[in-house]
């Protein structure tokens, strides 16, 4: 017999285009281009993926993209679904899921344009979540020395105690 | 007079910033608008406590790694300790010693019921009961007692549970100290359900939370069980060694405050019948796999990615790691329940409450900056 994972995989593969695959019980990944993603996703929410888990941003320097993953939950089928799509590094705009998980994706879209700078379309609220006053570029990119950012900014070459951070 | 009244409640709008250096609020911040006694809106101002743990996992290996994962929640280390070694362990596929499982859920679940001892004392002290403060910090002192006889450390624990298995097997005599310890909390457990009347008084009725809206917000662990979703996801999706001990997953359908508080007290009994069962069971055998004996681990850790879910105590915590095969994680997104719980519900809850239950609102949700902020 055919196990609840494997159904689910057949059952999205026949609706759309996607690649995907399961890694374990309850595990099942699914890749698919950005114009898919509202599509899919809408239809993973009327197939009781109410719960977003959560929603990360992986920086693929050397491949020019970012890659926005989406780990939902389904309460009654209890498998977890990532749906992962990957956008052009230099100009990061992706559609907002706020009207799918509402509040939840709000602020995770919000924490996630703050740290790597992607823009969620439709997302009524951007505005930073953790840093004050921040003129640097997005945090958590792969290309941003914050080794260097942090002694240019905080430290002082003159000062006898700091320079230490300069040798 | 209703004029006057009036006038004068139009003329006592102000915003009030309840932390993030308050007593009561932790390293935490919510922006709140006044009118008269009343929240009209509340918006939640977290950073005080970002640290860039994500960012900073990418720059150091699994071990030291481990460590880190300790300050993800300060009030329940091991839990997170539990979650990192876990998804290490997936992406090597390490099968751990059994003897190693039972001691993970041992020391999991005593930081569970300590956390739980926390959320009474800092809820009591929300609502101005600090007798209740003082039981509570009085009696998690003996599970930090059996803390560092365990681990070494009282609040963390500095990466005992490691990728493949636990740092050292449990010290001679701490089986019977543990049943020591666990009558000790049965008495906490006791006296927080005779001082229930002043909780009733204050939380009865208090930010109710219905169904739809914790599902649309996000909510997950205490404050959904609260409002009648059955879920936890040592039952959902077991892990460790959880499917092989009978326990019960407490529910209730109020969804106020005092629900959620309920729903804290029952969850600490059921974790002592996890701790009693798992003493009963626990095999011989090694504690950690012998090819992470070592703290520099022989094999690298291969391509992949994985998203490990656990129950902390505060609702649903999980790691989604991704390895290039470096030896240290490509990418690491820590998911902790407060980031849910903290800035879209406690914001929903907090509107038209009055300033006094501002406190009782924030602790009944069981909150923990550290793992909101990372």
């Amino acid at each position: 017999m055919a196990s609840k994972e494997e159904v689910f995989l057949e059952k999205v593969s026949s609706k759309f285009e996607v690649e995907g695959k399961i890694q374990r019980e309850r595990r099942i990944w699914l890749s698919t281009d950005k114009v898919n993603l509202i599509p899919l996703c809408t239809w993973l929410k009327g197939e009781g993926f109410i719960h977003l888990s959560a929603l990360s941003v992986t920086d693929w320097l050397e491949e020019g993209k970012y890659e926005v993953t989406y780990h939902l939950w389904s309460y009654e089928d209890r498998i977890l679904v990532t749906v992962k799509t990957k956008i052009d590094r230099e100009n990061p705009v992706i559609d907002s899921v706020v009207s799918l998980w509402d509040a939840n994706a709000q602020a995770h879209e919000r924490e996630m344009h703050e740290l790597f700078g992607i823009k969620f379309e439709g997302n009524p609220n951007l505005t930073p979540l953790f840093l004050e006053n921040w003129e640097g570029p997005p945090p958590f990119r792969k290309d941003f020395n914050w080794r260097e950012y942090v002694k240019e900014k905080y430290y002082h070459k003159d000062d006898d105690t700091e320079r230490v951070y300069y040798d | 007079m209703i004029d006057q009244m009036e006038s004068a409640a139009k003329g006592s709008d102000f915003d009030l910033y309840f932390g993030p250096a308050h007593s009561g609020s932790g390293n935490f911040g919510v922006k709140l608008k006044i009118n008269g006694e009343q929240v009209v809106s509340a918006v939640s101002d977290p950073g005080y406590l970002h640290r860039g743990f994500e960012k900073l996992m990418e720059y150091r290996v699994p071990i030291q790694n481990a460590v880190i994962s300790d300050r993800l929640c300060v009030l329940e280390a091991l839990n997170w300790n539990l979650l990192h070694a876990e998804a290490v362990d997936e992406l090597m596929g390490i099968d751990i010693p059994e003897r190693a499982k039972y001691i993970r859920v041992i020391v999991a679940e005593l930081s569970r019921i300590q956390s739980h001892i926390i959320w009474f004392g800092v809820l009591s002290i929300g609502i101005g009961f600090d007798t209740g403060f003082k039981l509570a910090f009085g009696y998690r002192d003996y599970i930090l007692d059996l803390f560092e006889m365990i681990t070494g450390g009282r609040v963390y624990p500095t990466g005992y549970i490691c990728p493949g298995g636990v740092r050292r097997d449990l010290p001679d005599g701490a089986e019977e100290k543990i049943l020591q310890v666990l009558d000790k909390i049965e008495e906490m457990i006791d006296l927080e359900e005779l001082e229930n009347p002043v909780f009733k008084a204050r939380l009865k009725g208090l930010a109710v939370l219905t169904l739809y809206d914790a599902i649309r917000l996000g909510a997950t662990g205490p404050v959904i069980r609260a409002s009648g979703m059955k879920t936890d996801v040592r039952k959902d999706e077991p892990y460790e060694v959880y499917d092989r001990f009978d326990f019960e997953i407490p529910v209730r359908y109020e969804g106020d405050a005092y629900a959620r508080f309920l729903i804290g007290v029952e969850e600490m009994k059921q974790s002592i019948k996890i701790i009693k069962q798992a003493l009963r069971d626990l095999p011989d055998g090694p504690v950690i796999d012998k090819k992470l004996k070592k703290p520099r681990p022989k094999g690298k850790i291969p391509k992949g990615e994985v998203y490990v879910r656990n129950e902390v105590s505060r609702g649903e915590g999980a790691f989604y790691m991704i390895s290039d095969g470096s030896g240290m994680p490509y990418r690491c997104k820590i998911r902790g329940p407060s980031f849910l719980h903290m800035i879209p519900v406690l914001e929903y809850l907090l509107k038209g409450v009055q300033i006094a239950d501002v406190p009782a609102v924030y602790w009944s949700l069981n909150i923990c900056p550290a793992d909101l902020d990372r």
